[in-house]
């Protein structure tokens, strides 16, 4: 079996500027991602890291290349057929979070499974969301939740689909240092468990979490790298822990 | 999707934005309401009509001494004296197709006195035939006989009308009132038949002996028409003929020379009384289809700002894998369950609304479903037209330029 959840090859993304002129957002890039991997796309803005991310997760189309998710070769699949793969095949982690107003966690988290042929939708939100720590907080309305709680119902609605990777896109980028670091430990609990993760962020000590990091600069890959020591947020946490404590009881 | 999912989102959608479903809603509201009650009012105008037509009687025929008399108008100058007592009997005799014959004078603003209370009415000098020509006979008390004819004597029957402005509740069958200098026992009072084909009180008169009206009340030889009741109702056109044709022949017209008097038939009665519902229905048809045009536009409106303003729900809901037809179906759903509740509400409420109205103002109504139900499936239209082009274009983005 084929142990790549992605095989990107010469992967480019042109956009027409006005006058003529063309902008390579993504130029000739070619990436895998394999199983069980928790990788971090890194560049600073602008850089075409998201655009990269984007393509990856099958949320826009490349100009020119070949992806293949999980074997599939996808650039040449029609909407509806990608429709289907992100329903089954990608979570999604957004940096506003982009959940539905006025509606609920647990009917946030159901939003994937109802465009699915799951039948047993509430049985598997419910049981997402207790996996991300929020089993009192199913119905809660995101104006009712913390930034963390409304970023940790997304990581449940993209986990609730059993998907074979998660893309998240500066998930950290709204949040405060507690509440990102509560989120990185998430996902590393996750990729211990076996989820392949590909995070894209522009802050180093968020990407320093990762196992791997991939520098993108000008839309092209500058270095792709093992994380030899990659920083534990659970620690982290815990050393941020008694700073608060202190600063609470002075 | 299965389509009850589809269903929910659409309704739960619906749920958590009310101020826009109720705006939306009440654009089709207000329409469907508005259309409701102009058509209500229109079918009641053309119910009233064919009861008008219906009360002068399908198979009767009417001729009026004087030419170029039209129903209803009142007559000018002098009146016409060329109809006799004798043609009405004539006609009876000599045409096949006539039943029976009621000949009536008629005098208008005729000053009638009971004691110390007056009031003005049209006085009709008419024989016993009126009440089974007419089919309308006294409700209380008795019509006029044929003894009343030959004695010429000075009984009447009254109008509920002038029973009411001059008796009020009381009894007044025995009472003797004046009609010019002239008294007159009460006879009886009159079935009360409401409205003529005209838009006349048709309740507001006094009925005595034709031969009184001629010798004591009006001082005349002539009469001033002939109702006529015919056998049939077909043929009505050689019936006219006929009576064109004996009429000429008794009043010595010569050929070329225009009738002296003027034949008039349902036809003609039907005709006049659609004339004058006709202008008002145009003017409420208009009213209708421009309330209506203002719903649609109001629903598609919303339609289309709701569409763009949720352009990131529809890149989030395509993102986690929602097709394109999910999208479109969501969007029409909504528009369809919005527009068919404020139909459903506009009927309600215009059916109420007619019902209060004809309480209030005598204004008779009707409501015709299936014009109502035609306004909603219209307003319906529109609001899916209206919301469907927003939502297959935000549809067909690919989900991050949805998102965006």
């Amino acid at each position: 079996m084929n142990n790549n959840v992605i095989q990107g090859t010469n992967l480019a993304k042109i956009y027409n500027k006005g006058g003529g002129g063309e902008v390579g957002a993504v130029q000739n890039v070619s990436v895998e991602i394999r199983r069980g991997e928790y990788a971090a796309i890194m560049g600073a803005s602008g850089s075409g890291k998201s655009t990269l991310m984007n393509i990856l997760g099958c949320l826009d189309k490349p100009t020119s290349g070949s992806l293949k998710l999980d074997g599939i070769e996808v650039s040449t699949l029609t909407d509806e057929e990608l429709a289907r793969v992100r329903n089954k095949k990608i979570g999604f982690v957004f940096q506003s979070f982009n959940l539905l107003a006025r509606t609920n966690a647990l009917e946030n988290v159901e939003l994937p499974l109802i465009y699915s042929d799951k039948t047993d939708i509430s049985r598997l939100a419910r049981h997402a969301l207790e996996s991300v720590g929020l089993a009192d907080r199913v119905h809660h309305n995101p104006s009712e939740l913390s930034g963390g709680q409304q970023q940790r119902v997304a990581i449940a609605r993209a986990l609730v689909t059993d998907p074979e990777i998660i893309f998240a896109d500066e998930p950290t980028g709204n949040l405060d240092s507690k509440s990102s670091l509560e989120i990185m430990a998430l996902f590393q609990q996750l990729n211990e468990k076996g989820r392949t993760i590909v995070l894209v962020t522009h802050e180093p000590d968020i990407a320093q979490h990762a196992r791997r990091i991939i520098q993108i600069a000008d839309g092209r890959i500058v270095s792709d790298e093992v994380n030899p020591n990659p920083r534990v947020a659970e620690q982290e946490m815990s050393a941020l822990l008694p700073k608060e404590v202190a600063h609470e009881n002075r | 999707m299965k389509t009850g999912r589809v269903l929910k989102v659409a309704f739960k959608g619906l749920g958590k934005n009310k101020l826009r479903t109720f705006l939306m809603m009440i654009g089709i509201v207000i329409g469907i309401t508005a259309l409701t009650l102009i058509v209500s009012a229109g079918l009641g105008a053309q119910n009233r009509v064919m009861e008008r037509v219906k009360k002068f009687g399908l198979e009767s025929m009417m001729v009026f001494a004087g030419a170029g008399r039209e129903v209803g108008q009142p007559t000018s100058g002098q009146p016409a004296t060329t109809l006799s007592l004798e043609d009405a009997t004539m006609l009876k005799q000599e045409i096949k197709t006539v039943a029976d014959v009621a000949p009536f004078g008629r005098k208008g603003q005729s000053e009638v006195k009971f004691q110390e209370k007056s009031t003005t009415t049209t006085v009709f000098g008419v024989t016993p035939s009126w009440a089974p020509v007419w089919d309308w006979d006294a409700a209380e008390g008795d019509f006029i006989t044929d003894e009343d004819m030959s004695n010429l004597a000075r009984i009447c029957v009254i109008g509920p009308t002038v029973q009411k402005e001059l008796f009020g509740t009381a009894n007044p069958i025995g009472e003797q009132l004046r009609i010019g200098s002239v008294q007159f026992e009460i006879r009886g009072v009159m079935q009360a038949k409401g409205t003529s084909p005209a838009g006349g009180d048709m309740d507001d008169r006094i009925y005595i002996p034709l031969t009184t009206f001629m010798r004591r009340v009006a001082n005349v030889d002539y009469i001033s028409a002939i109702k006529i009741r015919l056998n049939t109702s077909k043929d009505m056109a050689k019936t006219a003929a006929d009576i064109n044709a004996l009429l000429r022949e008794r009043h010595k017209l010569a050929v070329g020379t225009p009738d002296d008097f003027t034949i008039t038939t349902p036809t003609e009665v039907t005709k006049m009384a659609e004339k004058v519902a006709g202008t008002f229905n145009i003017f409420l048809v208009l009213v209708a289809v421009i309330s209506l045009i203002a719903g649609g536009v109001v629903v598609a409106n919303i339609m289309l700002i709701s569409v763009n303003e949720r352009r990131k729900e529809i890149g989030l809901r395509k993102a986690v894998g929602a097709r394109r037809k999910d999208i479109i179906r969501q969007f029409l759903y909504e528009a369809t369950a919005v527009t068919l509740t404020g139909g459903v509400i506009g009927i309600v409420l215009g059916a109420i609304g007619a019902k209060i109205l004809e309480a209030f103002t005598q204004m008779p109504m009707a409501v015709s479903w299936e014009s109502v139900a035609l306004g909603v499936v219209f307003s319906t239209l529109v609001g899916i037209l209206a919301g469907l082009q927003p939502a297959k274009k935000a549809a067909a983005l690919q989900p991050i330029e949805a998102l965006r």
